[in-house]
């Protein structure tokens, strides 16, 4: 690495500090590589004994935070910024992520009820092998006939059962996503980074 | 070497070196490297938030033989604040060696 890259990189890790404090801390290195120099040292030999330039910016970085968060920003630009987050971001969710939300809602709703109903349908099926006898008007049942009734009932409520189990993994999924989603809406409100 | 401690021991090279006389920051940082393994460029960002913390003031220097050189220069907080951490140090590794060097008994 060469003086220069290492400056540049230094610079672009020291973030958000005001261009005359990044000035001052540049100006340590740069008096470093020009008294390296001075000494017959080579810019890459002086890069390498100094060491990683992102590392060291982020010290800086780390130490140049504010102890208290009102002298980085006014509270009431904090404040400003925190409603105009949500502002923007209830926009958003109302004309973009509310329709599909609704729809998305609206599919588990008919995808509950499917299953449902085929697990309702397979259990009137089963149970009417015994009530047959009761009801009247109706012509006998052969064994055949009661026999493929019951199989055909098992599977049908076999089948909804299955529907039903998965139907409420895909709504954990579902409701866990959307609070996921919220939680990220809460963290943009409170402070954007 | 655990990092953290690192950090507090150059903070008391630092200090000691600038307490014989006043330094500047190249020099410092050879003087340090001599004796202790570190990354070089570790030590300016030291230097910057104990001058900050009001231990040591700079000025800039011109020299006769190259170029500007910026100097730091002890305060009196910084003075005390050196015979705190030197004491310190000083009883810190009296004890550590005295652990090391007694025999084991168990």
């Amino acid at each position: 690495m060469k003086k220069e890259d290492f400056l540049s990189q230094l610079h672009r890790a020291l973030g958000r500090m005001s261009e005359s404090e990044k000035k001052e801390i540049l100006y340590d290195y740069e008096e470093h590589f020009r008294m390296g120099a001075v000494e017959g040292k080579g810019e890459e030999e002086i890069c390498r004994s100094l060491g990683s330039p992102r590392a060291l910016g982020r010290s800086y970085a780390i130490e140049s935070l504010p102890d208290r968060p009102e002298e980085g920003h006014g509270s009431a630009t904090l404040a400003l910024r925190a409603v105009l987050a949500s502002v923007s971001l209830g926009f958003f969710n109302i004309v973009i992520v509310l329709g599909p939300f609704l729809g998305l809602v609206g599919v588990m709703i008919g995808l509950w009820a499917a299953a449902a109903a085929i697990a309702l349908c397979g259990a009137a099926v089963v149970l009417a092998v015994p009530l047959w006898p009761m009801l009247p008007f109706l012509p006998g049942l052969s064994v055949l006939q009661g026999f493929f009734c019951f199989f055909t009932g098992t599977a049908l409520a076999a089948l909804g059962l299955l529907a039903v189990i998965g139907m409420w993994k895909l709504s954990l999924l579902f409701v866990r996503a959307t609070v996921a989603y919220v939680k990220f809406n809460a963290r943009i409100v409170a402070h954007r980074k | 070497m655990n990092i953290q401690f690192k950090k507090g021991v150059l903070e008391l090279c630092v200090l000691v070196i600038l307490c014989r006389k006043d330094t500047y920051g190249y020099e410092l940082v050879q003087t340090i490297s001599r004796n202790v393994d570190i990354a070089e460029g570790t030590v300016y960002p030291l230097l910057r938030r104990l001058m900050k913390e009001g231990y040591f003031t700079s000025y800039i220097q011109e020299s006769a033989e190259g170029p500007a050189r910026k100097y730091y220069q002890i305060t009196e907080k910084g003075r005390k604040y050196q015979d705190v951490l030197r004491e310190e140090w000083t009883r810190f590794t009296a004890g550590v060696n005295k652990l090391i060097l007694t025999e084991e008994t168990a």
